[in-house]
């Protein structure tokens, strides 16, 4: 049952490696393979030597993916305090919209953030571009910081302040230390969705140099239909997941417990 | 005027009065213990003395001076919680040492007061671990050090010993006179074990429902109960509580009721509990079921008379639970 | 400082963001469903009085799309709710490894729809991807996965199966942890089988979860354009074109602005529509258990 299981979820991506690392000839008639080697490292020549290199569509996701990360937790945490200090009303009422933000498919507001990118001259823009990533990711922010820091026991802040520290002393010695595997988790989701978002950066980025990951990958993708090369395709998208795979098998943990703890009292 | 000092104090949440006009001196070197069930506003006292929260109306003065207002930071209280609330993050010493880090108190003398107060507690050895590997009875000692270190002007604490086993708690016991009782700064003891308070304070204020029903020496409370609660909250077993007439009860203690061979109370033997160095037994008698508490060797038989030292009997009106005083044993006929 | 002010002063940038990237674009593509903003008026918004929205109703390719996104939502949500949970059964079973297999069958969804959606293009591939290889070793011809307008959208929704279904098996999965293990062997010792702890103790507790996940992947499922967009394109023939894609076409082909905001207010409309309907299912289905 696990090897099923292993099979249906690792099958394709190692379809993907062994598509990129073989010739044209081979990927057509695998069985090629066992009459002689057929390996090449071609495909992923021709995408890091081509221009602009693929590697700057990897450092362009990584800049969004940080400037999003870094945006989100700095509004996140500040709301998610005083969200959970809110009185009861106020507090559901808040996290019932944010609920319904969260859920809300980002798809559809592509076309009103267009307008937004183009009335303050904000295309093109990788910083910028972190503007509409961390809003949209705040929702699922404040949820998940918000749970973790109800699950603070009250006292521990209260004994601080019996100790005499003011709030900024309590924040900096007390909250941040407490949170940080909450902070953790919330930031590996934030970078996932900020890497693999597609609609926004479609429409806000045009500039060749400027592309991030995923429409870099449909431009390859969109130039033709029939005579496709697939070869290069899986090296994209191998050399796409690489830094994923290394995020996510770090912090497997992180990831899980984020997710399991914030995903039912959020 | 030193020492703590509560004066009308309240404090309303909604319409529930979670304290209502509370009245209390402690003097500096005094240990009270407030007793009560929980939800009679003990911890809401401490909360309001520590500063955690405000009070509806009434003043709180500390060595004279009202701190009703000021913010918890500025009193210099110190309180250990009954979670213990250590910083789950930092180790025993940097637990100890935040506090006089935030104040500005330099490195040396910092190192130095830790190092005493570790020692008082025989902590030294566990300096550098984490809460989370130390013991029941090791976090409440650090917990303990934490308040000790903060050299407070009045020492709160909310049921310290609640999370420790019954063993541990008795050990602990003797300890924490040693450590708060007869010390310069003023200690207010939250618990709702009575044998915890009447084994540690000085004095104890019972509370029920927000309001003080006696305060007093422990064994004062014990033998001179001021009314129904009072006396059937403390004692265990509890009171036996025997309806008369006129609306009265009598309140006989388990351990004051002996078997007679002359004319009582005719009791019937029902159960026997036996407690090693004591027995309890429940006895059907006219007058409802009674506990009886004798020395485990003594054996009166199935069936016997029930008798009493006169100057034993406790007093009450049943409906309001009031003491009647001067109620004496011309009346026990009355039964 | 008033008590609750400070709090509210700490929400309030984030309040601000918030309300920029959801209220605004909602506000705005609202207004702007009621305005003509193509090439035709160079791009510039005029009042049309309703036209787009009169023109939506009669917009065979809008309804067909509806359809379609509905088809391709309801499938492929109910699978990855049946196939999650079978997962998350299956990951919480003790055994050596269990913490690498959860991170492992958690790859798919981590990794970008995109790069994932490409990959699914060449495994589709007619004649030469992997699937009509494996096809071809039973005999079988070649299968046009892609091109086939009457199958075609199947394999949209196998791949967001495949890419999906873990994320639905982590939640679950959160589910089946938060039940205490003494339920279980307490159901145990009353003699019930496996069959029976999962439908009278495991099922019911895992509700709340099962109906989050639900409304998450709805939602979402809903709003499908990444994979269809690099899968598919849409074709062949529209026939897995969806409305957020009809959606982006009409902005970014046809440049036609006031009729592509009145298809996204439409397609929330729509989404409005559908959420409700299945949490009063969802409320009709479970009179007894409404809490107080």
């Amino acid at each position: 049952m696990r090897a099923l299981v292993l099979l249906w979820s690792l099958g394709p991506l190692f379809l993907q490696l062994f598509s990129s690392l073989v010739t044209p000839e081979t990927l057509v008639d695998p069985g090629k393979i066992a009459g002689g080697g057929h390996w090449t490292l071609a495909n992923y020549r021709a995408l890091l030597g081509a221009s602009p290199s693929f590697g700057r569509y990897l450092l362009n996701s990584a800049v969004v993916g940080s400037g999003t990360t870094a945006l989100t937790l700095l509004l996140a945490v500040p709301c998610a305090y005083g969200l959970q200090r809110q009185r009861g009303a106020m507090r559901w009422s808040v996290m019932a919209a944010l609920l319904g933000a969260a859920l809300f498919p980002t798809v559809l507001l592509f076309l009103a953030l267009l307008g937004l990118a183009r009335r303050f001259d904000l295309g093109n823009d990788l910083l910028a571009l972190s503007l509409p990533y961390a809003g949209l990711s705040l929702p699922l922010a404040v949820l998940l910081l918000r749970t973790a820091i109800a699950d603070l026991p009250p006292e521990l802040e209260e004994a601080a302040q019996l100790e005499g520290l003011d709030f900024g002393e309590r924040v900096r010695h007390v909250l941040l230390p407490l949170l940080s595997p909450a902070l953790a988790s919330t930031a590996i989701l934030v970078f996932l969705f900020s890497w693999n978002e597609y609609p926004i950066a479609l429409t806000w980025i045009s500039r060749a140099d400027r592309l991030t990951l995923p429409t870099a990958i449909s431009r390859i993708a969109g130039s033709s239909v029939y005579a496709v090369p697939y070869g290069a395709f899986a090296a994209a998208t191998v050399l796409g997941s690489l830094p994923l795979l290394l995020l996510v098998l770090l912090f497997q943990r992180s990831i899980v417990s984020g997710l399991t703890q914030g995903a039912i009292k959020g | 005027m030193s020492g703590l000092r509560i004066q009308n104090l309240s404090r309303q949440l909604g319409n529930r009065l979670l304290l209502d006009g509370l009245e209390l001196t402690v003097a500096p070197g005094e240990c009270l213990a407030l007793l009560g069930p929980s939800g009679c506003g003990k911890t809401t006292t401490l909360r309001l003395v520590a500063g955690l929260d405000q009070p509806s109306s009434g003043r709180i003065l500390l060595g004279g001076e009202d701190i009703t207002g000021q913010p918890a930071g500025q009193r210099q209280v110190a309180m250990v919680f009954q979670s213990y609330a250590l910083y789950p993050h930092l180790s025993v010493a940097d637990n100890l040492a935040l506090g006089l880090r935030v104040r500005g108190v330099p490195a040396q003398e910092r190192e130095q007061r830790i190092a005493t107060v570790l020692e008082l507690l025989q902590l030294g050895n566990l300096r550098s671990r984490r809460p989370a590997q130390l013991s029941g009875g090791q976090r409440q000692r650090v917990a303990l050090a934490r308040a000790l270190l903060r050299q407070p002007r009045v020492m709160l604490l909310d049921e310290p010993m609640s999370n420790l086993d019954a063993q541990l708690r008795e050990e602990l016991r003797p300890e924490l006179r040693r450590l708060l009782c007869g010390a310069e700064p003023p200690v207010l003891y939250v618990t709702h074990d009575q044998q915890e308070a009447l084994g540690l304070a000085d004095r104890i204020a019972v509370l029920k429902d927000g309001r003080l029903q006696q305060l007093g020496l422990p064994r004062q409370l014990y033998e001179d109960p001021a009314n129904l609660f009072v006396a059937s909250f403390l004692g265990r077993p509890a009171i036996n509580l025997l309806p008369a007439e006129g609306g009265r009860l009598l309140g006989l203690r388990p351990e004051h009721l002996r078997p007679t061979a002359a004319e009582g109370l005719p009791a019937r033997l029902q159960r026997r509990e036996w407690w090693g160095h004591q027995q309890l037994l429940l006895l059907d008698t006219p007058r409802g079921e009674l506990r009886l508490l004798l020395p485990s060797g003594s054996e009166p038989g199935d069936s016997f008379q029930l008798d009493w030292p006169r100057a034993c009997e406790l007093w009450f009106e049943a409906r309001s639970g009031e003491r009647l005083r001067g109620f004496g044993s011309e009346n026990t006929r009355a039964l | 400082m008033s008590p609750g002010l400070l709090e509210g002063l700490l929400m309030l940038p984030a309040l601000l963001l918030l309300a920029l990237v959801f209220l605004w674009p909602l506000g705005a593509m609202a207004w702007l469903s009621g305005q003509a903003s193509s090439v035709l008026t160079g791009l510039t918004a005029l009042p049309n009085g309703g036209a787009n929205w009169l023109r939506l109703l009669g917009d065979g390719r809008f309804w067909q799309d509806a359809g379609q996104t509905l088809r391709f939502a309801l499938v492929s949500v109910v699978l990855e709710l049946l196939l999650g949970l079978g997962l998350a059964l299956l990951l919480q079973r003790p055994g050596r490894g269990r913490a690498w297999l959860r991170t492992l069958t958690l790859l798919p969804w981590a990794l970008p729809t995109t790069v994932m959606a490409l990959g699914w293009r060449w495994i589709y591939n007619d004649p030469f991807g992997p699937l009509n290889a494996l096809l071809g070793l039973l005999g079988i011809g070649p299968y046009g996965f892609l091109s086939n307008p009457a199958t075609s959208w199947l394999f949209t929704v196998l791949a967001d199966v495949w890419k999906t279904t873990p994320f639905v098996a982590l939640l679950l999965l959160a589910g089946l942890q938060s039940i205490p293990l003494e339920l279980r062997e307490s159901l145990e010792l009353e003699g019930a089988g496996r069959w029976q702890r999962l439908r009278h103790l495991t099922l019911p507790l895992l509700l709340p979860y099962l109906s989050l996940a639900l409304l998450f992947r709805l939602t979402q499922a809903l709003g499908v354009f990444d994979l269809v967009q690099v899968l598919t394109g849409g074709g062949p023939a529209g026939s897995t074109e969806s409305l957020a894609l009809y959606a982006y076409l009409n902005a970014m082909r046809f440049l036609d602005f006031g009729y592509s905001a009145t298809v996204v207010m439409g397609t929330f409309v729509l989404l409005l529509l559908a959420v409700s309907l299945a949490l009063l299912l969802w409320r009709r289905s479970q009179p007894h258990r409404r809490p107080a």
